[in-house]
């Protein structure tokens, strides 16, 4: 995931690498993701999580779209 | 035979060998750490690699990612509790204070505008602390590209 100065980045760097605009979030977006997905990383009971927990991570989020279901 | 006690001390042991130090240990300073042959660490470290707990070097025993760290130079810097760290990604350079449940100045290049920028995080609260030669500049304007859909995450994640 990379960090862009505004859209208008984006849209250049998806042009000159030949590659298809994916999912845009804004900086406060991904920070309040990183809460919930981080914040036990370091504890000996975190085990990784469920898909079901994936999803209710990205839906608590608002990241609801297609480009974050879980199944493949 | 895998010990899953075991598997996940030594997840345990490695995410916090990275908070504390850096950088991973490597497999040799994790079997030294258990008490356990070179080859065990080895196996557990791989086991571990395919539950998506680290991410090792192709074909060696080596961690190249803990999520959010990394163990090479990227273009997300975190300094944090007097230490800097590496990211993964954009996302990641968020991620490391959270892990370590601490304030941070991030300092990260900004892809295709190649510019570097400096982010804080204070209290909870991200903020830009410094970009250069940006009136326009603003937080609310920055944004994270995800090139992939979650479902192909791990397909290529050096990508990803």
């Amino acid at each position: 995931m990379l960090l862009f100065r505004s859209e208008e980045w984006i849209d250049k760097w998806c042009q000159r690498n030949n590659l298809e605009r994916g999912e845009v979030l804004t900086i406060n977006q991904v920070w309040e993701l990183s809460k919930p997905w981080y914040y036990n990383r370091l504890s000996l009971d975190y085990h990784g999580r469920s898909m079901e927990q994936v999803a209710e991570v990205f839906k608590q989020a608002g990241l609801v779209s297609k480009f974050w279901y879980i199944q493949r | 035979m895998i010990n899953d006690s075991l598997l996940w001390q030594v997840r345990h042991f490695v995410y916090n060998h990275f908070a504390d130090t850096t950088l991973p240990p490597s497999v040799d300073e994790a079997a030294r750490h258990f008490n356990i042959s070179t080859e065990e660490a080895s196996a557990l470290y791989k086991e571990l690699h395919n539950r998506h707990a680290f991410f090792l070097e192709p074909d060696m025993p080596s961690i190249r990612m803990a999520w959010p760290f990394s163990a090479i130079p990227t273009d997300f810097k975190v300094h944090a509790n007097d230490k800097t760290y590496y990211a993964n990604c954009a996302w990641d350079m968020l991620g490391i204070p959270v892990v370590l449940h601490a304030d941070a100045v991030i300092e990260a290049r900004f892809t295709e505008s190649n510019e570097l920028v400096q982010l804080e995080i204070k209290n909870g609260n991200i903020a830009l602390a410094a970009v250069p030669g940006g009136e326009d500049a603003a937080l609310s304007k920055l944004r994270v590209h995800f090139p992939l859909p979650f479902a192909r995450w791990y397909d290529d994640l050096v990508f990803t």
